[in-house]
């Protein structure tokens, strides 16, 4: 018995030499990103405007409902998305917004630092979400 | 009855069927794009195809081929999925795939057949279109790069609505639906092509961009502008009713609506509406409270006692009436009247005495199966445009004779083979006496059981065919043929309008239509009726309830002519804009200023609430429960889709506010109310609201037989000699004030006009929107022309709902009104 619980601390103890530890030095050291990891947002731009069209997939299909769209005509006679919202505070991060977008103006960015102060930081208008 | 069987369920359905139409009966799905239940077959999408074990070989379109004794119908095999897969691959190779910005996405047909046939490749490639987008116009937006060609607005257009806007032009893959020489859309905007686009190639534009489909709440309700009930389902979100849904399942409507029930829902939206209670503080109104505002009106009342007014108009729900009712015997007056007092004596003075009834006997179903339709006043298709293509139908499907008496042409008649009898102003009475006439003369009169035979024929001396043709101006074998068409139809209609600005006569044209509908055999038989329409969506509601001056009370006519003469302590004005839309404005100006207490109640601060001492704010059509009773008796429930704005209160609440007031007892909600109006109002003792079913109820059943058949002499009228006289009348695009806050009517007539004939407008040197001046007895009033082909010579019109206009300045309620005209 002794030498099973032997095999097992040097397991343990192994772990403690230097070189040997798995924490990383958040924020001085990050870690690499999943290429499908699923941060915040980003609604895509092209040159003149938002690529979103406001078809209102998005906030159908989002489980926490946590997107507010309001569609609206522009000068150009396009739909475009009046009011583009999302609740970060509602937002469980499922990606199915992304999804469900059929003109790819919607993806998450690897920005994952969105910790904020006050409740009203974490409604991402449009402007914010174009960046 | 034929027997076939369909994916082997045995199915009996009737031999006029379609393959189609057994199987929908019998609860099997085929995918369709261009059938429509209320229009003729057409087969034009293919997508329908199955197979018919007796026609093996090819695929048969269910849609178009009529089923046959022991037909073996399979709807559903791997060969007649990869066709209509094929079928639908072929759509989509110029069908611009444009779904997240279409509008349509999410009710398309296409779309839907798209997903359940997996059409996620194409196997074709081609051109796709890329023809410019339409319109100019404020109502609908049309986009042929998305349209399918299914043809089904071409055929609403031109079987139901009659109007034939659109048409197929060019060939090949250069086929589009376009109107005549490829322009604008110039027509009725009732947007059925809306309806019935199964893609998003023509779209409300009110509705553009605002809401996906499945966002909407839809709730069923029934349009508040006309007599004609029509069934609408509100789409709404934000607590705004965001557009009008199709729905053909409720109703008598077919899912057919006019420009008014489909786009001049936007004013219970209007940022205009009345939200809290104001009252009158140094002349000024200012905002107040309901307690504030119903303790004085309260005071108000009580003061007045038997010396109140009250005047409601024809857009009260039933149960609101009856509480007025109440409201009326609880403050102890009997001065209770509505809609001007005038125009609704068609039914209570002119039916009444006649057959014994207050109302029409027949239901509009009925109309389509009609053989010959007597239309009373062009204007009919003006004030119930849903009727109208009830009408249309008869005629464009069923061949029926329709026969129009009008002082100008129109819709109607313009209907293929519609007879006109075109006759001077104000002689529609002596046309029916004339018509009365000819069937006795020619002995084609159905006289038995009619009583006062001879003391009516004797009135109709002066009447005689020949005289009359020669006073009207309407052709004498015109005359003689429509009464013979009338008398010998197996099933005929008698169909008259009546509304505020149509006082004059009333009373006399209901009984001489009523006469000539005794005469013919009309009133009482199954399958024929005689129509009297009121303008309001429960006009007859009101005639039911007897919201009608007690014995010895006053009516609108005496109160306002009281108040004026400083009789009346108070008037109490529900969902009427009198000073608006009443003949005689002076007279109501006048009774306005001198009653000591005004109180308006209504949904925006109309000219007439400006007046008033206390304003309540009511609530819409689409705020409220309760039932309306349309033109054809039919009974149905209103349901609210949204919440009034700010503090307005339902009219029901306000009375029940009032009623405990005076210490009366009130029903507690609309349902009781119901039962309790249901057990006092004739006719309506055996219904209850679970009776009321998606079709509504008809009291009284689909046939009302007279309960008398008396003729009554009828003295007709004279002609009024002046080289010009102007007709007072409805408009399509309105119905009363209302339709004046609501963005969609007001989109295509945005202000009053004065109509010409070509042919005046021709010797005046008038041309279209240029400002004349109309001098007539009672003043001047001045508006831009509107030169079209519907007037004959010497006769002028305008319609009665601009109150910009003056009109009432210058109509007193007569028929026609003597004008001179400069520029």
């Amino acid at each position: 018995m002794f030498r099973e619980f032997a095999k097992g601390l040097s397991i343990t103890l192994k772990h403690l030499l230097p070189g040997h530890s798995t924490t990383v030095q958040y924020p001085k050291e990050r870690l690499p990103l999943a290429p499908r990891f699923r941060g915040l947002h980003r609604l895509v731009p092209t040159q003149t405007r938002e690529k979103c069209v406001a078809c209102y997939l998005c906030p159908t299909v989002c489980p926490a409902k946590c997107i507010t769209v309001e569609s609206g005509e522009n000068a150009q006679g396009e739909k475009y998305p009046k009011v583009y919202k999302i609740d970060l505070l509602r937002c469980i991060f499922c990606g199915y917004c992304v999804e469900a977008c059929p003109v790819e103006a919607l993806e998450m960015s690897d920005q994952y630092e969105l910790a904020n102060f006050k409740r009203e930081d974490f409604n991402f208008e449009k402007e914010r979400l174009l960046r | 009855m034929v027997n076939l069987t369909i994916d082997g369920k045995e199915i009996q359905v009737s031999k006029t069927a379609t393959i189609y139409q057994a199987a929908k009966e019998a609860g099997i799905y085929i995918p369709v794009l261009c059938y429509a239940k209320k229009l003729l077959p057409y087969g034009a999408c293919r997508v329908c195809l199955v197979e018919v074990e007796q026609m093996k070989g090819r695929l048969i379109p269910s849609c178009t081929t009529p089923v046959t004794q022991g037909m073996i119908v399979n709807t559903m095999s791997a060969e007649i999925r990869k066709v209509r897969k094929t079928v639908l691959e072929f759509l989509l190779v110029n069908h611009v795939v444009e779904c997240p910005v279409c509008d349509k996405g999410g009710e398309c047909d296409l779309q839907d057949l798209t997903y359940e046939y997996e059409v996620v490749t194409n196997r074709f490639e081609g051109e796709k279109f890329d023809l410019p987008k339409d319109e100019v116009n404020p109502l609908l937006e049309r986009n042929m790069n998305r349209c399918v060609l299914c043809g089904k607005c071409v055929r609403v257009c031109d079987e139901v609505v009659g109007f034939g806007s659109y048409s197929f032009i060019n060939r090949g893959f250069e086929t589009k639906i376009a109107t005549a020489y490829d322009r604008g859309l110039d027509c009725e905007f009732c947007g059925q092509c809306v309806s019935m686009c199964p893609v998003g190639a023509i779209l409300p534009r009110p509705f553009k961009f605002k809401a996906r489909p499945w966002q909407l709440k839809e709730v069923n309700s029934v349009c508040g502008y006309c007599g004609n009930g029509c069934t609408v389902t509100f789409g709404t979100k934000d607590n705004e009713v965001q557009t009008i849904r199709f729905n053909d399942n409720t109703g008598v409507n077919d899912g057919n609506l006019c420009v008014r029930g489909r786009f001049g829902y936007s004013y219970v939206n209007s940022k205009e509406r009345l939200t809290v209670p104001l009252i009158r503080v140094e002349g000024e109104l200012v905002e107040t409270t309901w307690d504030t505002a119903l303790a004085k009106v309260t005071e108000g009342f009580r003061t007045a006692g038997s010396q109140l007014g009250i005047i409601s108009g024809a857009r009260l729900a039933n149960e609101e009436l009856y509480l007025l009712k109440s409201l009326a015997g609880a403050v102890g007056t009997g001065n209770l009247d509505h809609s001007g007092g005038e125009c609704y004596k068609g039914l209570t003075e002119g039916l009444q005495p006649t057959l014994g009834l207050q109302a029409s006997t027949a239901t509009f179903p009925q109309v389509e199966k009609a053989d010959a339709i007597l239309v009373i006043r062009n204007d009919f298709y003006e004030t119930h445009p849903v009727f109208g293509m009830v009408i249309n139908q008869a005629v464009k499907r069923n061949d029926a004779q329709l026969s129009v008496i009008t002082d100008k042409k129109g819709k109607l008649t313009r209907m293929p083979h519609a007879r006109a009898l075109l006759h001077k102003p104000g002689l529609e009475v002596n046309l029916l006496n004339a018509l009365c006439r000819s069937l006795l003369d020619e002995g084609l009169a159905k006289i038995e059981g009619l009583q006062g035979l001879n003391e009516f024929q004797e009135s109709l001396e002066a009447y005689a065919v020949e005289a009359v043709a020669t006073a009207t101006g309407v052709a004498a074998d015109a005359i003689r043929q429509t009464a013979r068409e009338l008398a010998e139809a197996g099933n005929a209609a008698i169909i008259l309008g009546y509304g505020l600005p149509y006082t004059a006569q009333s009373r006399e044209l209901g009984i001489a239509a009523a006469n000539l509908a005794l005469l013919t055999g009309i009133a009482g038989r199954q399958g024929s009726g005689l129509y009297l329409c009121g303008e309001k969506s429960n006009s007859q509601g009101a005639i039911d309830l007897q919201i009608l001056p007690a014995t010895g009370a006053m009516g609108v006519g005496a109160m306002l002519q009281a108040a004026a003469a400083n009789k009346l302590q108070a008037l109490y004005i529900a969902g009427e804009d009198p000073l608006a839309s009443y003949p005689d404005r002076a007279l109501t100006e006048k009774a306005l200023n001198k009653s000591p207490f005004v109180v308006v109640q209504d949904l925006f601060l109309t000219e007439t609430a400006k007046q008033a001492d206390v304003v309540l704010p009511a609530a819409s059509f689409a705020e409220k429960t309760g039932t309306f009773t349309n033109a054809e008796r039919r009974i149905q429930r209103l349901l609210p889709g949204i919440k009034s704005p700010g503090q307005a209160k339902s009219d029901f609440a306000i009375f029940q506010a009032l009623l405990a007031g005076f210490g009366a007892s009130a029903p507690a909600n609309e349902n009781e109310a119901f039962a309790a109006l249901a057990a006092v109002t004739p006719g309506y003792e055996m219904v209850n609201l679970a009776m009321i079913g998606a079709q509504g109820y008809v009291w009284g059943g689909e046939t009302l037989v007279p309960e008398t058949r008396n003729l009554v002499p009828v003295a007709g009228n004279k002609e009024l000699k002046a080289r010009f006289q102007l007709l007072v009348g409805s408009c399509l695009y309105h119905s009363g004030t209302t339709s004046l806050h609501a963005s969609g009517p007001m989109s295509v007539v945005s202000e009053p006009y004065i109509e010409f004939g070509r042919e005046d407008a021709a010797e005046l040197k008038i041309t279209d929107e240029q400002q004349v001046k109309i001098k007539a007895a009672g003043g001047e009033i001045t508006a831009k022309a509107k030169v079209d082909r519907r007037l004959p010579k010497g006769v002028l019109f305008a319609p009665y709902h601009f109150s910009s206009l003056g009109l009432n300045r210058i109509y007193q309620g007569q028929a026609a009104i003597a004008v001179e005209v400069s520029k």
